[in-house]
């Protein structure tokens, strides 16, 4: 069977990641998700009306991260003698110590990839909620999707907690602003990854495209949100 | 009707990274621009050779020193294994257990599964189909959370450093050891489980 153009597939179904099975996806409900039936590898979910929440979590996590980066994390107390944390320390430290590469990845992973994430998801929720088809769109769609699998947001936060619990008998710890700003930065950054899922928002992408060639140009005073 | 069939039988792939079903004729992913391949280029291959890395360098991420504690003027180094000893000597077998299990054993355990993973593409029994691919899956899952034993060297680096009493400094394991976690994360995503599915299709025919 030869496949040109769109064919009903093409544009309603979707692949099984994990064991390529196709399944129609363009009959689900607001709140239903698919699964495979296979091997049971999740699909898509289809919500209505997430976007606001993304663009919400989004930027109160960027204004989050601004603290983090900014304030002491934590504070080690023993002896009459005190010593200081930041985040950016935290990978700053190992320069120091001679480990550059794993500086960079321990920034990269924890400051820098997150943070590029979220301005990334800010220009694409904007203009979906905008409804306008920028010519740079699919690019800043496919580097917030790659860079998805190299965020260690949650990970690093799990790290300071074994960290506490392992010198917690050894002195005293104060947690600084930075410390409640990142935990719940942590929080709304997962929040608003998990609001926009690859299928829909794709989906989303791409119907703007096509209503774009359709019309020749989008009304760019229109505002409203088709949710 | 539809799901008993997969796209590659019926000449279509469907885009890596944003799922977008195309015909496998075509180049390039008409709605994001990604590269399209009906499965992922040299799976096995670039699976292996990130499994093999990280397996050699799992062996000095366990054996040299992750942390250098000095303390009062003196310097003591701590593997990850000599942790470990150190609590059952002490008598704290349970966090010794703990230890143990989450940066020994889960390490290892991720590669093992991803050398039996990419043998059973060609070899597997064709009814373990499905829990292989779960299996793959909590592997992939995993990957990421190893990091913490990284994370947490270079938070105790940062953050404890009294001057004359008490500094902690990195050791040369953590490099070695984010680079077996960074490898097998690699090979997680370089493996298509995919191609086992692709076995079991050849097989009914
Ligand atoms: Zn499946
Ligand atoms: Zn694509």
């Amino acid at each position: 069977m030869s496949a040109t153009g769109s064919s009903r597939e093409e544009l309603n179904c979707l692949a099984c990641p994990s064991c390529d099975l196709v399944f129609d996806i363009s009959k689900l409900n607001d709140g239903e998700s698919a699964r495979c039936t296979r091997c049971g590898h999740f699909l898509t979910v289809y919500r209505e009306g997430t976007l606001h929440r993304v663009m919400a979590f989004t930027s109160s996590a960027l204004i989050l991260m601004a603290l983090a980066c900014s304030f002491p994390f934590m504070t080690f107390k023993a002896s009459g003698l005190e010593s200081v944390m930041t985040l950016p320390e935290t990978a700053l430290k190992l320069w120091i110590y001679d480990m550059p590469g794993l500086s960079l990845l321990v920034a990269a992973f924890i400051i820098i990839i997150p943070t590029l994430m979220l301005l990334l998801i800010l220009f694409l929720v904007g203009a979906l909620l905008l409804n306008r088809n920028y010519s740079w769109l699919p690019r800043v769609g496919r580097l917030v999707y790659t860079l998805e699998s190299w965020s260690m947001v949650e990970v690093f936060f799990i790290g300071v907690l074994v960290s506490l619990v392992k010198i917690a008998k050894m002195a005293t710890i104060v947690m600084g602003i930075s410390f409640w700003a990142y935990g719940a930065f942590s929080i709304l950054f997962i929040l608003a990854l998990s609001g926009l899922d690859r299928a829909q928002c794709w989906g989303r992408i791409e119907a703007l495209g096509i209503k774009g060639m359709a019309s020749g140009e989008v009304p760019s005073e229109r505002l409203g949100d088709n949710e | 009707m539809n799901s008993s069939l997969t796209a590659a039988s019926r000449g279509l792939a469907s885009c890596h990274l944003c799922l977008k079903l195309v015909s496998h004729t075509l180049h390039d992913c008409p709605r994001c621009g990604s590269e399209i391949h009906i499965r992922k280029v040299n799976s096995l291959q670039h699976t292996l050779a990130f499994l093999i890395t990280a397996s050699i360098l799992y062996i000095p991420a366990n054996l040299l020193p992750i942390m250098i504690t000095d303390q009062l003027g003196r310097s003591t180094e701590s593997t990850i294994l000599g942790g470990v000893v150190l609590l059952i000597e002490l008598g704290s077998i349970p966090i010794a257990l703990v230890i143990f299990i989450a940066s020994v054993m889960i390490p290892l355990a991720k590669l093992l599964v991803m050398f039996y993973l990419c043998w059973s593409v060609h070899h597997g029994p064709p009814e373990g189909t499905r829990q292989r691919t779960v299996l793959y899956r909590i592997t992939e899952f995993i990957g990421k959370w190893s990091l913490i034993d990284v994370f947490v060297v270079a938070i105790l680096v940062a953050l404890i450093h009294l001057s004359n009493l008490l500094v902690i400094r990195p050791g040369i394991a953590t490099v070695a050891f984010a680079g077996v976690v960074i490898a097998s994360m690699l090979a997680a995503e370089s493996f298509d489980p995919r191609l086992m599915w692709d076995q079991l299709e050849t097989e009914d025919e």
